[in-house]
């Protein structure tokens, strides 16, 4: 199961950069880094998955005492809050940007940027 | 000690404050903004005065009360104390800077700047994997605010840099997470220490985990060629804000980068080493052709973040000394960075040539100065330190391949400095004056002062002579203090100075070492005479000729090579800035000084193979090298002083450089800065003496390229119609002489050598200030337009009457002496055929010399002068005063001679000269100066008084007395006489005079221009053509590393 997780995080990774690269359209490139995004969070919850353990949460079903032996990994489940709350900050921005380059240019074209080069 | 958390609580707390307070109170904000970023400044502060001063030990912060693994946890140590200060100051300053555009975009830019800041300095504090990944996320959330916020010109450009910039960091951020918990599941922790203990890294999914931490960091770097959008933000973003992306979001990146490289151990440092340094040469290799001023500056930055990843990459050689090293190029970098891209904000124009703004400004030129010799390692900066260590601790390990790219690096970074320097000084200025306000000046001059400081600070952490405490230097700078004083004082205290210097040290010389001092600072002050002829204040002349001797004056007290390659380096930056002072003299300065810096790049290499990891290496030491290192040493030791002589093949500089000097530094740079390149060959010589590489002798290597560059020189002295020219590419002549006598080996050669060293001094001094004279006059240097000047200056015809009798070596004069004692060192030598390349160079001396004084001051006089008078009262008097010298030396050689020859005789038992009253004796035969005087003397009056009493009848030529066969020249000067002069002899010799050498060079330029201009359309710029290069840069990297 966990390896499965993986996989298919690791593919939408792959798909997000795909996405990215061959995307002139800025708001496409933005949600192919979503989609690379939720990739890395899969990727990032099956790494804390261990087989046969139940989620990290002590209450009457988990015992304080035993915890160690039943639950998974919690550290993981705690960064990938992190990384969520990072990607959004970041997915923002870049939104932000595309506006504001919209405004300017009138396009969403990541090939009529290039006045910087060389 | 303030707690180092309170850095980021004062930031976070700050920044959240901001919002709190209302729109419009703009002041308030700011104000809150600056006492946040001022305190965290301070707490930094605090805690290196702690660790420096104090001794303090390291720190560990804990955070939620628990140790890591299980909280994150933050160290304070010296490294990170003065990182965290370096990113606050630099917020600070750029906080200052911006107060214009922070007032106008309100709060919310402003707390950008404090998160940006806290963030930085959280990277460095962090011992968390997990936090350095969020602190660099802070990061690039903060910068592509500031940069959405700083558009500089409001006109989008920065909008798609920044785009560019999160396009890119998004891919870099997948992978820093990916290698973050990859790392967490392989070690089970988060602790960068903690993953450090274990040997996880040797795993083969560890290795991948590392691999992809590690790329993301690197990246963050700017590696080449993964870096197109960073040269995107330098160029478009607001100057304050590129100040924080070059100085501190570096220097946190690269230290975040070091400790990662903990945990990767030895292995991964050869990574770091090669894409370090593909980065430093490839990005200064592009930086050449650039236009744009902060596109350079961008190029220069990713260059020295390359050049400080590829220290890093040496820690297993360079051990204790990396951070030293790695340090003294950081701060040097972040300091003059910053410094250039705030000043940067106050010059309207984005072209190299609009800073020309600035060159009516003497402070902010001083800061320029400060700043470009900061980044090419130049002393008394860091830099200088650092980069010594670092060649001697390579050189010592063998890893000479990497020494050489780095000063191919360097090399090509100092060109294209020090050619943007020369543009602010000679170019035209534009219209737009510079914006001078108090606010955005103080942040330069801060990193201005903080420039000095740390030089102070890294020459007492060098643990060698701090070279700010060098008097000589020390007497130098303070010309800077002084420059609002008029000239004159500042000369006549330049002249109490070196003369006193002189008065004192006076009994330390050796022989050898007495006649350059007394050429140094006696000459010097003589030379300096002539400056009494200059008006006003001549800002910036006494600084740049000071700084020159005070180079000069260290070089002969020096005893290791460190304090004589410093001593060279001061030598060179000074001449460097006298040369830039001439009208024309632009492209020659920059040559002078690429020519320069890559014979001391050839000098230091040297003396670091030579010194063999030994920290103090006396200059003595080169007597016991051995095979098979010593004939190389022998080797880039004599191409690196031969530069400064000028030889044949690297002599391109010499004739505009002395030529477009102004009148009274031509005698400097000729007649004086020549010397050094003869004394460093001298202390080459006799320390390490005859040397063999492959079976070939190579002073009979040099034997023949001293014959060659005597006669080249002559040759080419010939064809010239500039008469400083002339006496430029004559020293070139004079030189081969020189050393062509050192390079024969013998005691008479030596002395030969000598004789020509005061000789050459006295009179090139005496005919560049004849002819200096003379064009000052007539507003020309070129002869032909001048002739008959015979009668209105007397005193300029009997300067350069005695100087050409000198020269040439025709009795009674000095000259001749000279030429005695060179015969008779040829002929205790058996090398033959140089000997008659250098016989034939004498009679061609004649031709040019004979030119000198027919076509200036016999012939006709042309109408336009009639009117002219003597040249000026202080540029006739040293003059005078060589004339005597002259005369003096000519009949009395033995006063400074005898002791040399005596001196001379440890080193060359054999063939010394015998010393009677007035006569000298070799082994072939004697002179007896006195006898000579009388004799020419006798023969010359009785001639003159013949030809008086035949002229009696004579009958005088009106000047129009000519026909031109009834037709007018279409150019008349090209009829008269003086005009190329020596035509015959130039059809016969001309083929030998092509400019095959300068064609060479300046072919080998154009090559490098061509590569870098076309190699540099790898920046296309286009975002998502970034984002490839950042992937196929990890896929070659992950290939070279893991993937055999």
């Amino acid at each position: 199961m966990a390896y499965l997780v993986m996989a298919t995080g690791f593919i939408l990774i792959l798909i997000g950069f795909y996405g990215a690269l061959t995307n002139r359209n800025l708001l496409r490139m933005i949600v192919a880094f979503t989609i690379a995004n939720t990739g890395v969070h899969l990727v990032i919850v099956a790494i804390g998955y261990m087989h046969g353990r139940t989620a990290p949460i002590i209450d009457s079903a988990v015992a304080a005492s035993d915890a160690v032996l039943r639950i998974i990994d919690p550290v993981p489940q705690a960064l990938v809050l992190t990384a969520i709350v990072i990607g959004v900050g970041v997915t923002a921005l870049m939104l932000a940007y595309a506006y504001k380059l919209y405004e300017s240019k009138r396009t969403l074209d990541i090939g009529k940027f290039t006045e910087l080069k060389w | 000690m303030v707690n180092a958390l309170y850095i980021i609580a004062a930031a976070m707390a700050a920044a959240f404050f901001l919002g709190l307070i209302k729109e419009d109170k703009r002041g308030l904000a700011y104000t809150v903004t600056l006492l946040a970023l001022a305190f965290m400044t301070w707490v930094s502060a605090g805690w290196l005065w702690a660790f420096a001063v104090d001794g303090v030990l390291t720190v560990e912060i804990f955070t939620a009360g628990t140790e890591p693994p299980f909280a994150i946890n933050l160290r304070m140590g010296l490294a990170e104390a003065a990182l965290t200060l370096l990113v606050n100051l630099t917020g600070l300053l750029s906080a200052i800077y911006l107060k214009d555009t922070l007032l106008e975009l309100g709060r919310r830019a402003m707390a950008v700047l404090l998160i940006a800041t806290m963030a930085l300095c959280g990277i460095i504090l962090t011992r968390d994997a997990f936090n350095l990944f969020v602190f660099f996320e802070l990061t690039v959330i903060a910068t592509g605010g500031l940069i959405l916020f700083s558009d500089a010109n409001d006109d989008g450009r920065a909008l798609s840099a920044g785009f560019k910039y999160l396009i890119v960091s998004q891919v870099i951020s997948v992978f820093l997470l990916l290698g973050v918990l990859f790392a967490y599941h392989v070690t089970g922790t988060l602790n960068i220490d903690g993953m450090n203990g274990t040997q996880w890294a040797l795993l083969n999914g560890g290795a991948i985990a590392f691999f992809m931490m590690f790329i993301a960091v690197v990246a963050e770097l700017k590696p080449f060629p993964a870096n197109g959008w960073a040269l995107d933000i330098y160029e478009s973003a607001h100057p304050a804000f590129s100040a924080i992306f070059s100085a501190a979001s570096s220097a946190a990146t690269v230290f975040a980068l070091d400790k990662l490289l903990l945990i990767g151990g030895a292995d991964w440092l050869p990574v770091a080493t090669g894409v370090g340094i593909l980065t430093f040469v490839a990005s200064n290799l592009f930086a050449l052709p650039q236009t744009n001023d902060r596109r350079l500056l961008g190029y220069s930055s990713i260059a020295q973040i390359g050049l400080v990843l590829t220290v890093l990459g040496q820690r297993d050689i360079l051990g204790e000394s990396t951070e030293f090293i790695a340090f003294g190029l950081l701060v040097s970098h972040s300091v003059a960075k910053a410094g250039l891209f705030w000043l940067s904000g106050l010059v309207a124009g984005r072209g190299l040539s609009d800073w020309s703004v600035i060159a009516k400004r003497p402070l902010l030129v001083f800061a320029f100065v400060t700043f470009i010799c900061m980044l090419s390692g130049l002393p008394p900066f860091p830099g200088f330190y650092a980069k010594w260590d670092l060649v001697r601790l390579l050189a010592s390990e063998g890893r000479l391949a990497l020494l050489a790219l780095i000063l191919i690096g360097a090399l090509i970074e100092a060109a294209y400095l020090f050619r943007w320097f020369g543009y602010i000084i000679k170019r035209e200025a534009p219209a737009e004056a510079v914006v001078c306000v108090a606010h955005k000046v103080l942040p330069v001059f801060v990193a201005v002062f903080a420039g000095w400081a740390l030089g102070f600070v890294w020459g007492e952490l060098s643990g060698r002579a701090n070279l700010l405490l060098a008097i000589p230097l020390l007497f130098a700078l303070s010309f800077l203090l002084l420059d609002w004083l008029p000239a004159w004082v500042k000369n006549s205290i330049a002249i109490v100075g070196m003369s006193t210097f002189f008065y004192l040290t006076y009994p330390g010389y050796d022989p050898l070492q007495l006649i350059f001092a007394i050429i140094i600072l006696v000459g010097g002050a003589i030379t300096l005479l002539a400056s009494y002829s200059a008006h006003g204040r001549r800002v910036g002349f006494y600084p740049s000729a000071m700084l020159m001797y005070a180079g000069l004056a260290m070089l002969i007290h020096a005893t290791d090579t460190f304090g004589f390659f410093a001593a060279w380096e001061f030598l060179t930056i000074g001449s460097y800035f006298l040369i830039l002072r001439g009208k024309e003299s632009e492209p020659h300065a920059l040559s002078y000084i690429i020519f320069s810096l890559g014979g001391a790049f050839m000098i230091l290499a040297g003396f670091a193979i030579a010194a063999d990891g030994s920290y103090h290496y006396l200059i003595e030491s080169l007597r016991q090298l051995e095979q098979p290192v010593a004939p190389w040493v022998f080797a880039m030791l004599a191409i690196g002083f031969m530069t400064k002589t000028a030889a044949i093949g690297v002599h391109i500089w010499l004739p505009g450089a002395h030529a477009e000097a102004e009148t009274d530094v031509s005698p400097m740079v000729s007649g004086i800065l020549l010397k050094a390149g003869l004394y460093g060959m001298m202390v080459l010589l006799l320390t390490m003496g005859k040397q063999q590489l492959y079976g070939v002798e190579l002073t009979h290597v040099l034997l023949w390229i001293a014959a060659i560059t005597a006669f080249l020189g002559n040759l080419m002295a010939i064809f010239q119609e500039d008469a400083k020219r002339l006496l430029a590419y004559s020293s070139i002549g004079q030189m081969g002489y020189a050393l062509f006598g050192l390079a024969l080996m013998n005691h008479l050669g030596w002395l030969m050598a000598l004789m020509f060293v005061i000789n050459h001094y006295i009179y090139k001094s005496m005919l560049f200030l004849a002819v200096g004279g003379v064009a000052k006059r007539t507003g020309t240097r070129d002869m032909y337009k001048m002739g008959g000047l015979i009668t209105l200056m007397p005193f300029s015809f009997v300067a350069v009457l005695i100087g050409i009798i000198a020269v040439s070596g025709v009795p009674p004069l000095s000259g001749f002496g000279g030429r005695w004692i060179f015969y008779n060192a040829i002929l205790d030598s058996d090398y033959r055929l140089p000997m008659v390349v250098i016989f034939l160079a004498g009679p061609i001396a004649f031709l040019y010399l004979f030119r000198l004084i027919y076509a200036i001051f016999l012939g006709q006089l042309k109408d336009e002068f009639r009117q002219i008078k003597e040249a000026p009262f202080w540029i006739v008097l040293p003059q005078m005063i060589y004339v005597v010298l002259l005369l003096i030396f000519a009949v009395f050689p033995g006063i400074a001679l005898r002791r040399v020859d005596e001196y001379l005789t440890r080193f060359f038992p054999e063939g010394g000269l015998g010393w009677a009253t007035n006569q000298i004796t070799s082994n072939y035969g004697y002179w007896n100066p006195v006898a000579i005087m009388i004799t020419i003397g006798v023969i010359f009056c009785t001639l003159f008084a013949w030809l008086l009493f035949v002229n009696r009848k004579a009958q005088k030529v009106k000047q129009f007395n000519i026909v031109f066969s009834a037709e007018r020249p279409f150019r008349p000067e090209t009829t008269h006489f003086a005009w190329n002069f020596f035509a015959p002899y130039r059809k016969a010799l001309g083929f030998m005079v092509q400019p095959f050498v300068t064609r060479f060079w300046g072919g080998l330029t154009e090559l490098l221009h061509s590569t870098a201009d076309f190699s540099r359309k790898l920046y296309n710029g286009n975002g998502q053509t970034y984002a490839f290069h950042f992937l196929a840069f990890v896929v070659v990297v992950f290939f070279m590393r893991l993937g055999v």
